[in-house]
């Protein structure tokens, strides 16, 4: 195991680096550059703009600038943003909670909900629910998510007046009642994939569960449908769910960039964003190195689950 | 040898203009009535104001580089010398009164400077404020490792002087006019606190400002708002209000709906959109007005670019824009036309400049004459050079992206090929657009600074960067005339004498077209009805340029 | 085990077992029926309807569905709506199936690579995969599609660059499970070249997750396509596409909202009905139902 998990870390690290420099290289390619927000500026001439692009160490080869902002990211340094100067890390960390809100809540609701549907959907197989649940699945994930929060918008904020909109908390307020108000709606979209994803899922490994031998033995022995429900299935897809959650974790984080667009929710898609639309080159780059760790722990996650259940599969 | 004119000047003339102009479009604002600040204020600050914002502050050193959204918060902490009110004078706020040549602080030959600043003013930590601080912002500007902001002007100043706790004196390299104006957005920073700092770019004041102004910083929810409480001890009239917060909401609809909402109680920038105004008009509780700003809108030429190197082209091309139905078809009617890129209500405002015909016939003969045929694929060209060119604006700006079609559509009736290839912000302004390499661009931008109308660094041949100039005249305008009178505008300081420079500047510009000005912005500025002692002013960046002076009515 | 070698009558390949599972699967048959509607709706309808997709009229601007002539009502600036719909169809469905050949050709091509050789060879282009797949798709996206300058051809290209690693992923897994098999073995003994039985014998057997892949490519290429133009880094104006339509339909969501519902909805049918598909055509050819 610690063999495996060696090989593992080494092969992350080789990853970071690939990403690391990939992004590097695409971002300072794209035409323009953090100096264009002052385009506009009627005061600003161009020897400010030269100015300001060797303060911020934009006339270095390219390099160059990467070699220093890896040196430093080695030791803890994540950079400092070009907009306001504060560190990266911190800037992050401003928006961090606000995603996780989003995400847990999101989440929490796709597993419940979709858990639920997908052993329904099982356990009364080829149903009206069973068909309903299926053909719902399928168009959840054909819905573009910002059409569906733009929808969502146009008929429980303008039309029903039912939930506000957009961000994170009524000012003032901030009350979890609040909270949960601004809430709703956006978890709800984001969920709506999720939900679809893990719906599928666990019907199918219901499915599988049930038409194992340990379950026969079971019903022989008199077992009620719901204990064997609770126990087995439910017990032996624990594991799988877990994987199926670490390689959903990236795409959580890429799902709540839309729906924070569209409902002003200030996490980190948000930052994402506006970073990129300002090209604050040092938050664009550690969100990228965030997002991959994530990935790297997710299927790390996955990977080591999978291992553990399935011992016929070697790792590594 | 005329004398020196004063500041009172400005004010009789460009009241009279204002009066002539018509207040009709100004109405709600004060600008002609007495003071908003009347006995109906509260004795001590109560209330909370909420503006939203489409873009967030995130830079709160007001010498560091930022943008127009910033300067709200700028305008509520911190203080500059000076300050430029509505009608565009200017109005003395650190210091004790505007220096010009009359009253000595500026020698006739317009070198030596000499302010008297107040001496009842304290930080926001308690610190007394001296003319220390003033010379330590003007030199932290001129630092060359730290990210200011504009260094024009400030790169004149030589030899600051402290002569006493209340007196600043200092020589300019050269006579600068516009120097005034741009103290105006120099906002003063504390030398006690930032002097400490091994690195003013990263200084913990930066995210925790101190300053002087009305309102003190009070905390920040990153991508989600800002909160700035009442200064107790400022020494102005106000403020009036408790907290003064300001909300991010990038989406304009969704900023509208707030505001219809009650979410927020004030909309800054950018505004109300153009489509939502004739609803906004008619909210209960709310007052909408138009308040004229100094950006304008134009189809921005390269004029380095074959195509458009002709007069009689650009003059075609202008004739072929039909002005009336973009302006009340596509922005239901709220901007207004213009012919120059200075504001109809600033002074040196030409208002004898040629008006626009739209008439495609008339384009079309004018290119006929000069020689442009109209080829096999309907496409005029003349000596190999194709009437062709692609223009860009912004993504993601849906009324610009529908004008670009729309003139498109107008332009091929003429024979003349447009195309469409609109770029992200951060790509479309950077050395796109700074070294010139569009065809031509349409923009909405402001020539000014302040009130002055010094348009050197947009339209001098020197400005050109894309042959190595300093400035940001990126249509590659040179005519030698304007040169010459720009360079005069800049070292004289009367008013009279200057107006009449840049009427002759705005003739010229009008008559060569090196951008085709469509019309000047008028923000649609909403507030809820509770709130007084708002006061448009179309001279500053911001909205929030004097919420020292709003409070709610009770 | 010894093989046996059965000689079987040539079974037609409408015949199959594959396609006869196809068939039974309600949902992929509505699936295809729809694409197939939409197909001929997007090539024939902009003929048959009275309205140029490009022609601006400011006086008929906002008209709500059925508005005389126009089935579902004009834009901002006064095009007809249905006649837009059916254009911005053929571009989106043409950059999707186009992005969709082109990522299974380099996903494909990178998962057989990796699958055969194995070794440090597929592990390098395996972690290069992991690579691209580690970054918020989005970023990529905008990345490339700020540096290009937008055309149908290039939104393509950008959208296949960001979506091959998917079928790159399922042909290796696919692959390697292939490669021990005996005919493969036995390929390898009777000296066949390594080109030859990467893409001759082991490749068609493959081929069924990869069609897999591939319908549900489509879909999700879509899906990028719209959300890429909605930002307005794709399809450039006057060009229509699903994407562009939603984008200049945000702002008026309050006042006219059919401009959202009925782009988004047609995105929703087209991507419902590649989906359908892609799960008839899983049931139908996974190996493990040939049991049943």
């Amino acid at each position: 195991m610690s063999g495996f998990l060696l090989n593992r870390l080494s092969q992350s690290i080789v990853l970071l680096v690939i990403v690391s420099i990939i992004g590097f290289t695409v971002l300072n390619l794209m035409p323009g550059g953090p100096l264009a927000q002052f385009g506009l500026d009627p005061g600003m001439t161009q020897k400010d703009v030269e100015r300001l692009a060797t303060q911020l160490g934009l006339n270095r080869p390219l390099w160059i600038q990467y070699l220093d902002w890896a040196w430093r990211l080695l030791q803890g340094d994540w950079g400092h943003s070009f907009r306001d100067g504060s560190s990266v890390l911190a800037v992050i960390g401003r928006h961090l909670l606000a995603t996780l809100l989003l995400m847990g809540t999101s989440t929490a609701l796709a597993i419940a909900v979709g858990t639920w549907i997908g052993i329904r959907g099982a356990t009364h197989r080829y149903s009206l629910f069973d068909y309903c649940a299926t053909i719902g699945a399928m168009v959840a994930l054909s819905v573009p998510t910002f059409w569906f929060g733009l929808i969502g918008i146009y008929i429980f904020t303008l039309k029903l007046g039912w939930v506000p909109a957009g961000n994170m908390y009524t000012i003032g307020d901030g009350s979890v009642l609040d909270y949960l108000h601004h809430l709703i709606l956006p978890s709800l979209v984001l969920s709506l994939v999720h939900v679809a994803i893990w719906s599928r899922y666990m019907r199918t490994a219901t499915l599988d569960a049930l038409s194992q031998d340990f379950v026969k033995t079971a019903r022989a022995k008199g077992v009620s449908e719901r204990r064997i429900l609770l126990k087995h299935v439910v017990g032996n897809a624990l594991l799988p769910m877990i994987t199926l959650a670490g390689m959903q974790l990236p795409s959580i984080l890429t799902g709540a960039l839309v729906t924070e667009t569209v409902f002003t929710w200030p996490g980190m898609g948000r930052l994402f964003l506006d970073s990129l639309g300002y090209s604050d080159y040092p938050v664009v780059m550690g969100l990228l190195i965030f997002s991959a760790i994530l990935v790297v722990l997710g299927n790390l996650i996955a990977d080591i689950v999978i291992a553990t259940v399935d011992p016929r599969i070697r790792l590594g | 040898m005329t004398e020196a004119k004063t500041a009172s000047i400005y004010s009789r003339r460009s009241a009279l203009q204002l009066m002539i102009a018509g207040a009709a479009g100004l109405a709600g604002s004060n600008l002609l009535d007495k003071p908003a600040l009347a006995r109906t204020s509260p004795a001590k600050p109560t209330g909370r104001v909420i503006v939203g914002l489409g873009q967030e502050p995130t830079v709160f050193n007001p010498l560091m580089v930022h943008i127009e959204v910033d300067d709200g918060v700028h305008f509520s902490v911190f203080d500059a010398l000076f300050r430029i009110d509505p009608q565009g004078v200017i109005q003395p706020n650190l210091a004790l009164e505007v220096p010009d040549q009359k009253n000595g602080g500026i020698t006739e030959d317009g070198l030596k400077w000499r302010i008297r600043l107040r001496d009842d003013v304290r930080w926001h930590d308690g610190k007394p404020f001296t003319a220390e601080d003033v010379k330590f912002t003007l030199e932290l500007i001129m630092n060359p490792n730290f990210r200011s902001w504009r260094t024009a002007g400030h790169a004149l100043v030589r030899d600051i002087t402290v002569i006493s706790p209340t007196e600043i004196s200092w020589r300019m390299e050269e006579a600068f006019a516009p120097y005034l104006s741009f103290l105006t957005e120099t906002f003063i920073v504390p030398k006690h606190v930032l002097e400490k700092e091994a690195n003013p770019n990263s200084a913990a004041f930066n995210q925790a400002p101190i300053g002087t102004g009305p309102f003190k910083w009070g905390q920040r929810v990153a991508g989600d708002h800002l909160e700035l409480v009442a200064n107790l001890d400022y020494f102005g009239e106000g403020p009036h209000i408790e907290r003064l917060v300001f909300k991010y909401i990038p989406d304009l609809t969704v900023l509208y709906t707030q505001f219809k909402s009650g979410d927020i109680d004030l909309v800054g920038q950018p505004y109300i959109t153009p489509d939502h105004y004739a609803e906004a008009k008619t909210l209960p509780n709310r007052v909408v007005t138009l308040v004229p700003r100094t950006s304008f809108e134009s189809f921005y030429l390269n004029l380095e670019r074959p195509q458009f190197k002709e007069l009689a082209v650009r003059e075609a091309l202008y004739a072929a824009i039909d002005k009336e139905a973009i302006i009340q078809g596509l922005y239901y009617g709220v901007p207004s036309p213009t012919e120059t890129f200075m504001p109809r209500q600033s002074f040196f405002f030409n208002a004898n400049l040629p008006l626009h015909q739209f008439d495609v016939n008339r384009a079309g003969k004018i290119l006929d004459q000069a020689g442009w045929a109209k080829g096999g694929d309907g496409i005029r060209t003349k000596n190999g050079v194709r009437l062709s060119f692609t223009n860009s604006t912004t993504s993601g700006d849906p009324l610009r992206e529908q004008v670009q079609q729309f003139l498109q559509q107008t332009f091929a009736q003429l024979g003349v090929e447009m195309k469409i290839s609109n770029l992200p912000a951060a790509v479309m302004w950077g050395e796109f657009w700074m070294q010139s390499q569009f065809d031509s661009v349409i923009v909405g931008s402001s020539y000014l600074i302040g009130a002055d109308p010094d348009v050197t660094n947009r339209l001098h041949s020197r400005s050109i960067a894309a042959k190595g100039g300093r400035g940001s005249n990126n249509a590659q305008y040179a005519n030698p005339e304007v040169d010459a009178l720009l360079d005069k505008g800049a070292r004289t300081f009367d008013p009279e004498a200057r107006r009449a420079i840049y009427f002759r500047v705005q003739e010229l510009v009008r008559r060569d077209l090196p951008f085709l000005p469509l019309y000047q912005s008028n923000a649609v500025e909403g507030l809820k009805k509770g709130i007084n002692g708002f006061v448009p002013n179309g001279n500053t960046r911001t909205e929030s340029w004097n919420a020292l002076a709003w409070y709610w009515a009770s | 085990m010894t093989a046996i070698v059965v000689h079987a009558a040539p079974v037609r390949w409408w015949r199959s077992r594959a396609v006869n599972r196809f068939m039974r699967h309600h949902l992929a048959l509505v699936g295809i029926a729809m694409i197939t509607l939409l197909v001929l709706a997007c090539a024939i309808g902009p003929h048959a309807l009275p309205y140029d997709s490009l022609h601006i009229d400011l006086r008929a601007r906002f008209a709500p569905p059925l508005t005389g002539q126009h089935y579902f009502g004009t834009d901002p600036l006064g095009r007809d709506l249905a006649v837009r719909l059916l254009m911005a169809g053929r571009v989106s469905l043409l950059v999707g199936f186009s992005a969709m050949l082109l990522s299974t050709l380099i996903g494909t091509l990178v998962g057989v690579t990796a699958g055969y050789r194995g070794g440090w060879v597929g592990a390098a282009l395996m972690r290069m995969v992991d690579g691209f797949l580690s970054y918020p798709s989005i970023f990529l996206v905008l990345a490339l599609a700020a540096t290009l300058r937008p055309s149908p051809v290039m939104i393509t290209v950008i959208i296949a660059v960001t979506s091959w690693m998917e079928t790159a992923r399922i042909v290796e897994a696919e692959v390697r499970s292939l490669r021990e098999r005996e005919f493969v073995q036995a390929a390898r003994m009777v000296g066949l070249r390594r080109g030859h039985i990467m893409f001759r014998e082991v490749l068609p057997n493959a081929v069924g997750p990869i069609i897999v892949a591939a319908s549900l490519a489509v879909a999700r290429a879509i899906l990028l396509e719209a959300y890429i133009s909605f930002l307005g880094y794709g399809i450039q104006p006057p060009l229509p596409s699903w994407g562009n339509m939603l984008n200049g339909a945000q702002q008026y969501l309050a006042s006219a909202p059919w401009l959202a519902i009925i782009p988004g909805a047609a995105i929703t049918i087209a991507v419902t009905s590649f989906n359908f598909i892609g799960d008839g055509l899983r049931d139908a050819l996974d190996v493990r139902n040939d049991h049943i």
